[in-house]
């Protein structure tokens, strides 16, 4: 009798949910998309400026000469600079924030991990670009974006250097030198350690051996990116998780209080016939949790098999559906079920057995 | 049919307020979303207009003021103030820094001034006087619990919080240094081989003399000056804020469509539930004659009506929530009631509650007159 009107319902409150988890999977697949570029490197230790401790956002020099010393340290294998920065790119005519790694020649170390069309950068000019950039942006192999005032052409595509927040672009160090008037100076070191030298002594030792400078392993510097970018924003996912479990909760009351008011006469002959009122208020908690729960796997089924598909529809979506934010979210249902069954209970708790006989 | 309307939302006043406060709760939800988003493009422009120039010059091939590094040479600003008509070429430089305490990292935009371009107002405390002071947001005074005269450390120089002011752009707070702090930052921290490594001057704020013409002046120092563009505080303005559209639309137009859904959903199911519960009512009158035309306008009324309802009940619940997040977290700023925005908010909202009242109307078409006429 009621399957329209609990599917409806059901529907409704799933929405609400599924508004939260999918902010919340957005606000996760950023955060992490931030770190795929110092992540997917993945050196023993990474130096940098003393009073620096991450990437994101950052603004990092130290001189050249330190790469050198730090590369003498015993337990030392390799060290790879990089310059570093954000900016702004103008691509056909529209302006996009970006990073910006500047890779010395023959520096793949440092370069994209995975290239999804096209060759690495070997000359002057030359710019490696996401595959989703040149997706959302229309711009090919072959074609020309501009750095500040520089114009560059794009000879690659790389995989997984996209995000809203953190789009990774690789030009040649010169280049880079010169927009940025940096030169003498490194923004970040990567460096590898010999086998079976331990990171975090070995960072200890770099920082004590070489001035002014922070070194960090690599674990600990993902950490403080990761940390960074985590705390940005997250006061808004909470509230919007409250506004939504507010509103899925008017959907529960609603649903519940339209179902009693339309079995009013019922429930006032059970109640006539002796059953209690704490038997009657049980019957409409465990009705608001059933719709609730339908609502919840509602939404937690399109969070697992909808939302990661998305991207595919907006490329510059980055998401990453959490099942501990779900199993959160689960929780609260069960709150929002409780508290939309307050006011059906109240309406029965004020029915009138007598209702029972009336003509 | 409009007082038919109207008196079934009387009927039941309970159930109209749920409704009502239901479906402003997802009008809240779509202008709180909207409300942000507006937010984040009129912090993008205060951050250049609350600079107060006639005109801004910028390195050559920079447009923009956040999120870009501009670094324009010494001597242009020899040449920008040779060009008659400019008073003067009040120097600017941003330093995007990572304040870190307790180990929580927060992106903060400094900006080093000397003349113009300082905070535009100071909620508590002074302005700078001694080259260590520093006025910071409060948001970033709130997160880390600083106090006036507190110490905040960039990198590893000490500088003693003057004031706080009320200014964030790019979810990021801003700071306020002055020329001379930056430079004993830059001389004390001897984090790089020279100075010049470091943006000295980034961007020159140009007073210009009333009775010129700031088009000729913008062409006569593009021409004397090649290292420099130059242009009007709304030109940039403009262009952060496109810059930051690039960045916030996708995701946020994604998030507002599903708020339209659930929008569309509550009304269905709204209308639904009610008009199932009357069906016995919509058999009379139909069996009085009544054709579904003036059926389908009653149900099209009655959710106009809850609509009404539901807008002041929505506007007042999302600027509630706005004042309350700006007030903890005062980096968050939504414009809720952004005229051209919550117009077509509520536009679309009318348009999704016309298209969820759509829901039941296959149940009153299907309704059979006979029912009138059946016993309890």
């Amino acid at each position: 009798m009621q399957r329209g009107h609990l599917l409806g319902s059901a529907f409704g409150i799933a929405s609400a949910f599924i508004l939260v988890i999918f902010f919340d999977s957005v606000w996760r697949g950023e955060s992490v998309q931030v770190v795929a570029y110092p992540d997917n490197m993945k050196p023993d230790i990474w130096v940098m400026q003393s009073g620096v401790g991450n990437m994101h956002m950052a603004m990092s020099f130290i001189w050249d000469w330190k790469a050198k010393r730090i590369e003498k340290i015993e337990g030392v294998k390799k060290v790879t600079p990089i310059l570093y920065t954000s900016s702004i790119i103008t691509v056909n005519n529209k302006e996009m924030f970006a990073f910006i790694v500047g890779l010395l020649p023959g520096a793949q170390r440092a370069g994209p991990w995975e290239m999804a069309a096209g060759r690495q950068i070997k000359n002057s000019g030359e710019v490696l670009i996401p595959d989703v950039l040149s997706k959302i942006g229309n711009i090919k192999i072959g074609d020309s974006l501009q750095i500040i005032d520089q114009d560059f052409t794009v000879t690659g595509l790389t995989k997984g250097t996209f995000s809203s927040a953190n789009t990774v672009l690789f030009v040649p160090f010169s280049n880079l030198d010169d927009i940025l008037s940096s030169s003498g100076t490194y923004s970040y070191l990567l460096v590898d350690a010999e086998e079976g030298i331990d990171a975090k002594k070995l960072s200890r030792k770099i920082k004590n051996d070489v001035d002014k400078i922070n070194a960090l392993t690599h674990e600990e510097f993902i950490a403080n990116d990761l940390a960074m970018a985590k705390q940005m924003g997250v006061e808004i996912i909470v509230m919007m998780t409250i506004i939504c479990s507010v509103l899925a909760a008017l959907i529960v009351g609603f649903t519940s209080y339209s179902l009693i008011m339309r079995k009013r006469k019922e429930l006032a002959i059970i109640k006539a016939l002796g059953v209690s009122n704490r038997t009657v208020l049980y019957s409409v908690t465990i009705q608001s949790i059933i719709i609730t729960l339908l609502g919840f796997i509602l939404a937690t089924a399109f969070a697992i098999f909808i939302i990661p598909t998305l991207p595919q529809l907006i490329p510059q979506l980055t998401v990453l559906v959490s099942i501990t934010a779900i199993l959160q979210l689960g929780l609260i249902a069960i709150i929002v079920s409780i508290v939309g069954a307050l006011i059906p209970a109240y309406m029965v708790l004020r029915l009138d057995p007598a209702t029972a006989f009336h003509v | 049919m409009f007082q038919l309307a109207w008196k079934q939302l009387q009927l039941d006043r309970w159930r109209t307020l749920l409704t009502a406060i239901a479906l402003g709760s997802v009008i809240a939800v779509i202008l709180i979303l909207e409300g942000f988003e507006q937010g984040q493009y009129y912090q993008l422009e205060q951050l250049v207009l609350n600079r107060k120039a006639d005109l801004i010059a910028t390195q050559s091939g920079v447009t923009n003021f956040i999120a870009v590094r501009s670094s324009i040479p010494q001597l242009s600003r020899e040449e920008v103030e040779s060009v008659e008509g400019i008073i003067n070429a009040h120097p600017i430089t941003s330093l995007p820094i990572i304040y870190n305490k307790n180990n929580i990292r927060t992106p903060v935009y400094v900006l080093v001034y000397d003349t113009w371009g300082g905070p535009s107002s100071i909620i508590k405390g002074e302005n700078i006087k001694q080259s260590n002071d520093i006025v910071i947001d409060i948001s970033l005074a709130k997160k880390y619990d600083l106090k006036i005269g507190d110490k905040f450390f960039v990198t590893d120089f000490e500088f003693r919080i003057s004031g706080f002011t009320k200014e964030a752009a790019f979810m990021m707070p801003l700071a306020f240094i002055s020329y001379d702090g930056m430079l004993d930052l830059f001389l004390e921290s001897e984090i790089a081989p020279d100075l010049s490594t470091f943006p000295l001057l980034s961007y020159m704020l140009l007073e210009i003399d009333p009775a010129f013409d700031h088009k000729k002046i913008q062409q006569q120092i593009e021409a004397r000056a090649p290292f420099v563009d130059i242009f009007t505080p709304s030109q940039i303005a403009e262009r952060d804020k496109n810059m930051g559209k690039t960045f916030y639309a996708p995701i946020i137009g994604l998030l507002v469509s599903v708020g339209y859904i659930i929008g569309m959903l509550v009304v269905g199911l709204i209308m639904y539930s009610d008009i199932r519960s009357r069906i016995k009512s919509f058999a009379i009158l139909k069996a009085l004659g009544f054709p579904f035309k003036k059926l389908f306008h009653a149900v099209i009324f009655q959710s106009l009506f809850l609509l009404l309802l539901a807008i002041p009940t929505g506007a007042i619940l999302a600027q509630s929530f706005a004042i309350f997040i700006h007030d903890a977290f005062p980096i968050y700023l939504f414009q809720i009631f952004y005229p051209n925005v919550f117009f077509q908010s509520m536009l679309a909202s009318l348009i999704f509650a016309f298209i969820g009242a759509m829901i039941p109307l296959r149940s009153i078409h299907r309704t059979d007159p006979l029912l009138a006429f059946q016993g309890e």
